[in-house]
């Protein structure tokens, strides 16, 4: 379990200048061997009506910073439990494959997605299923000062924000939650927050409560500033995929004294050959989504503590 | 217990009898000579002294008390008495009747030792029974450079063959291939669970107050047992008895003080000493806001007594508390807690006991919100770890030839592996587990036997034995051979006391010394050791929010065979010790953690656990000057640490984290004059292995690692290597004209080398689609450090 309460980040970084005032990161080069090059499947669907995307490309060498290769010309079908099938194009010949919905319940009911791809000569299948998502009540903000300079690229004075949300009662819901400044997105491997019914894992025992601080918080990788845009969404996620976030978090900040060892993140893409070598990566999620959006009016915040 | 047990107990007062019997018949004309060696000028019992008898040539050593008793025939000898860093004391005696005789030594100088003609029983090393065993004086520890200048207990062990750490920084250490919870840290007997400050910058025993530092590394006698790969035996000093005198310091990070007097007519002593950091004193005048009621520092407060009730009883008493404590309104702290109470009796001049009973604790917690300002949501988390033990040790001096050690040992252990309170919206849940329980008991013998004056043997058994105990809960789990989380498949519920899974094994000993000539000897050794209780720990470095964890019907313990062989050499009239030392080492019932292992708050925690087992063989070359105004030592270890567990690279063997083929060191010290000497300390090792991705692939943006092959610890960190000096000066006085005093300047890391203490690959930060390798370092520049300290 990871303590993430963001209003002491300042505090804690202060710390940590103090106790590892002589520490330091150099960016340097290392040679590895090369693995296989692989499909790599990005689909993550939502229940909105926005084009939806399924971006197929390959694996490439680590250190190779190029951008990947396109998988052109595949088949992409995504069908829903009412055996309802929808064809994902790719007409850019980018290696995007979209669909734009006509209305929210075109994903059905949900229970169990199907994905499936016919890349050359394999076959891939995956499945998902739609969850389901509670609202968001509303949102505050308070006016807030790092109390030392801060290097995250934010305004050291602006205002906190926290949504408020219950998590629904049942115990095993696994969202993901993520905001938005000004229409930008804020999805980095660092800002990433996962919960597992109102806490962060399982067995929190959190179930039915409203989502703990440091989630409410977690909307803040910056300070906002009066009249920004702020738009928070809650993503239902099934337990898989909350595991394969949670494995990627992990392993895309993995260094330091508490380093875990690596392990590769799973998927749950797999080619219909099990006897195959042209195995895959990446994931298939669907979500429910809910969001709630405001702007920051300094005149609406609460009081500095 | 178990029937074994009660065997064992019979076996062992059957081999007593035999003894007791064996010594009636053949004593009549032999007398028996004992007492204590101490130091002159505190007063403090002296461990390991040589005591030899010229004539006979047959001698001993004093035990862990300075207590020593030697038998030999009717006769006048010469009596020669000698330990290392103290003049020798040669009497002649007559054995007409049994006597005691308590000798005081005196401190050695070190600059003038040269000149003195050696006694010729400096070679302890050689003749000694011990292999694999490293003592290092705290003499000599403080004059080695240190990293900002506070001396360090673990820091400096790390200079000697077979024990190396993760990286500079990190917690702990290993000792042959072994992992941190493998060493058995001991305080005046008591196991200390975290010997951390500052997540691993700081050990946590106070310099001033330890007296004697032992590293058993292999051929661990049987009267140590309950971790498998080395004991690190740490004896506090027991306090000035001759005098008062407070002694301290100020250095970089902590401020020292200690007190220790005699009292009672010199009947006992103690001594209390205190450590803290002070940063955060200094730094008060600078916090505003938020941060003005900022805590972060950490302390040690150490205490020992003392009482000598007559010739035959004494009492000890020592305490340690030591605490970090970070936070502003949010809170984290740790530390351990362990409180020692020993008897020591002279039954007769023969057979000697020490009673230990112990307590020792390690705990921490932590609070988001410490000043309950927020009522309607918080977090509150607290683990620990608690045993009381009770521990009998005898010595039995049956003969001139035998010596017999025999005890045993219960522990009880309470485990608390976390308990949470989680405040959201108002509405509090208690997260958490429930507490276990464990009780560890065992029961040992073993002689230490000298066959001819060639040849020397120990030989012993040790029976250990784990119960868990109820209430609790066990699991079942799925059959599996993948590296991903086990399937539950059962689950069963014991009540309070109820015996749930139990475990004993028989652990032999042995180590034999035979002497090739002069100054030279070959020894071997073997032993086998068990270990019950496991540190649940999957980051490169332990941290401080690690659980310790007992056996139960998943984990098994934890076994270690260890075998060694040894040649001893001294040279130059005993000035050069020599050895070099070959181990093999095979671990079993190693744990290992699943891809995304949660070991915090987790019910069923076995399930996130892998098992394997492990190996370790290396050799150590050993060079030490001990006299001389040059002295130190030189130290080569090459060796290889591997493990295998099932669903890791292929099932095959591959390399331990804490694998390092070569590890040399060096610690010279030079002792220029009476008032300066020179400390410098030179590392060099290979790097650690690491893992590092073939492959990235886009997802939403974020270039993510892949492995093609899956393997670990295929690649290595780049070698790292330091050097570190120090200067000590010596003031004619402390303060107000009295005393003495030194000043200590240090420089750590001389030449400003970034070691990476690892390497691992990144997204860039600002574009999470590129991709980069990071080599990390810990202490990435050089550290000047003053110290001063006092003595009056």
């Amino acid at each position: 379990m990871k303590i993430e309460i963001t209003k002491k980040i300042g505090f804690l970084s202060w710390i940590a200048t103090i106790l590892f005032l002589t520490s330091c990161e150099d960016v340097i080069d290392i040679k590895v061997k090369d693995g296989k090059q692989q499909l790599v499947v990005d689909a993550w669907l939502t229940n909105e009506t926005r084009e939806q995307k399924i971006v197929l490309n390959y694996s490439q060498p680590y250190f190779q910073n190029t951008d990947p290769i396109p998988v052109l010309g595949a088949e992409v079908k995504v069908i829903s439990d009412n055996n309802k099938t929808i064809a994902f194009t790719d007409e850019n010949n980018d290696g995007i494959y979209t669909y734009k919905p006509r209305s929210v319940d075109y994903l059905g009911s949900g229970n169990l997605i199907k994905l499936s791809i016919k890349a050359g000569n394999e076959q891939y299948e995956s499945y998902s299923s739609l969850k389901r998502v509670p609202e968001i009540d509303s949102v505050s903000y308070e006016a807030f000062t790092f109390p030392v300079n801060v290097t995250n690229g934010g305004p050291k004075n602006g205002f906190l924000a926290e949504f408020y949300a219950k998590d629904l009662p049942g115990e095993g819901d696994t969202y993901l939650i993520r905001s938005y400044k000004n229409d930008s997105l804020r999805f980095k491997p660092s800002n990433i927050t996962l919960a597992y019914d109102a806490g962060f894992s399982a067995g929190s025992k959190t179930d039915g409560l409203m989502f703990i601080l440091p989630i409410r918080q977690s909307i803040n990788p910056v300070l906002f500033s009066d009249g920004d845009k702020l738009k928070v969404e809650i993503l239902s996620i099934p337990l898989e995929a909350y595991y394969f976030v949670l494995q990627l978090r992990q392993e895309s900040q993995n260094g330091g004294i508490f380093a875990t060892p690596s392990s590769n993140i799973p998927t749950n893409i797999f080619n219909l050959n099990p006897k195959s070598d042209n195995t895959a990566l990446g994931a298939f999620i669907v979500s429910k989504v809910s969001s709630y959006e405001t702007y920051i009016d300094k005149n609406k915040a609460k009081p500095k503590k | 217990m178990s029937t074994k047990l009660t065997r064992i107990s019979l076996l062992i007062f059957l081999v007593l009898a035999f003894f007791g019997k064996y010594n009636e018949v053949f004593s009549q004309s032999k007398h028996t000579i004992s007492g204590k060696i101490t130091d002159k000028t505190n007063g403090e019992g002296l461990i390991g002294v040589t005591v030899f008898l010229k004539e006979p040539k047959t001698g001993t050593q004093t035990n862990l008390y300075g207590f020593y008793s030697v038998s030999v025939p009717t006769g006048t000898y010469t009596l020669l008495v000698s330990s290392l860093g103290y003049k020798s004391v040669e009497k002649r005696i007559d054995f007409s009747k049994d006597q005691t005789l308590n000798i005081e030594l005196e401190e050695a100088d070190n600059n003038l030792e040269e000149l003195v003609v050696r006694s010729e029983r400096d070679d302890q090393n050689v003749r000694n029974i011990e292999m694999s065993v490293n003592k290092v004086e705290m003499k000599t520890i403080k004059k080695m450079p240190a990293l900002l200048g506070e001396v360090d207990v673990i820091r400096s062990i790390q200079f000697l063959p077979g024990v190396s750490s993760v990286g500079e920084g990190a917690s702990g250490f290993n000792v042959r291939g072994g992992a941190i919870d493998q060493n058995l840290v001991l305080l005046d007997e008591a196991p200390v669970y975290n010997s951390s400050h500052l997540f691993g910058f700081f050990s946590v025993f106070n310099p001033d107050v330890v007296k004697d530092v032992k590293l058993i590394k292999g051929g661990i006698p049987a009267n140590y047992g309950g971790r498998v790969s080395s004991i690190l035996d740490v004896r506090m000093k027991e306090g000035n008895s001759k005098k008062p005198e407070f002694s301290g310091g100020i250095g970089t990070i902590f401020s020292r003080f200690s007190y220790e007097r005699p009292y009672l007519k010199e009947k006992g002593s103690f001594v209390v000493a205190l450590r803290r950091s002070y940063i955060d004193v200094l730094a008060k005048p600078f916090l505003k806001n938020d941060l003005k009621d900022s805590r972060f520092y950490f302390y040690d407060f150490t205490a020992k007594t003392n009482f000598r009730i007559n010739e035959k009883n004494t009492l000890y008493a020592s305490g340690y508390f030591g605490r970090d404590v970070f936070g502003a309104d949010f809170g984290f702290n740790w530390g351990n807690a362990t409180t020692t109470l020993r008897w020591n009796h002279v039954f007769s001049k023969k057979l000697f006991l020490n009673t230990t009973a112990f307590y020792s604790n390690y705990d921490y917690a932590l609070d988001s919100d410490l000043k309950n300002e927020n009522k309607q949501d918080s977090f509150e988390w607290n683990s620990d770890i608690i045993n009381y033990s009770l521990k009998p040790d005898f010595n039995f001096y049956l003969n001139s030839k035998n010596t017999v050690s025999f005890g045993g040992q219960m522990i009880y252990y309470t485990f608390n592996p976390g308990k949470a309170t989680a405040t959201s919206g108002g509405i509090s849940r208690v997260i958490g587990l429930d507490k276990k329980f464990g009780l560890e008991s065992a029961l040992y013998i073993s002689n230490e036997q000298k066959v001819n004056e060639k040849i020397s043997l120990n030989y012993g058994l040790r029976y250990s034995h784990f119960l868990r105990l109820g209430p609790g809960e066990e699991y079942f789990l799925k059959a599996d051979s993948t590296n991903s989380r086990r399937e539950v498949t059962g689950r069963s519920e014991f009540s309070k006391n109820e015996k749930m899974s139990s475990y004993g094994y028989l652990e032999p000993r042995f180590a034999l010394n035979i002497g090739l000539g002069e100054a030279s000897s070959l020894k071997l050794s073997y032993n086998r050791l068990a270990q019950y209780i496991h540190l649940l720990s999957n980051t490169t470095a332990t941290s401080p929010l690690d659980v310790w964890t007992p056996s139960s019907n998943i984990i098994k313990p934890q076994i270690s065979d260890q075998i060694a062989l040894g040649y001893f050499q001294n040279f130059g009239n005993n000035i050069y010790e020599s050895s070099v030392e070959v181990y093999y080492k095979k671990l079993q019932n190693q744990i290992d953690y699943v891809r995304n292992a949660d070991l915090l708050l987790n019910p069923v925690v076995e399930a996130d656990l892998l098992f394997g087992s492990g190996r370790a063989y290396g050799a150590e070359f050993y060079l030490k000057k001990n006299k001389g105004k040059f002295n130190g030592w030189v130290s080569y270890t090459l060796s290889r640490t591997e493990k295998k567990v099932a669903g890791l690279n292929n099932n095959q063997y591959f390399f331990n984290r804490i694998d390092k083929l070569h590890n040399i060191s060096t610690v010279l010290i030079y002792d220029i004059t009476k008032r300066w000497s020179l400390g410098s300390t030179f590392s060099f090792a290979s790097g650690t292995p690491a893992s590092f991705p073939t492959n990235k692939f886009l997802w939403q943006g974020m270039a993510l690692p892949h492995n093609f092959t899956d393997e670990r610890n295929i690649y290595r960190i780049p070698a790292s290597h330091r050097v570190d000096v120090s200067a000590t000066r010596r003031n004619k006085h402390a303060m107000f004209k009295k005393g003495e005093s030194e000043w200590v300047f240090s420089v750590y890391n001389v030449y400003d080398r970034r070691n990476s203490f690892s390497v691992y690959v990144r997204q860039n930060p600002d574009e999470p689609s590129k991709t980069e390798a990071v080599s990390y370092s810990v202490f990435a520049s050089f550290i000047p450090a003053v110290t001063y300290n006092f003595k009056f």
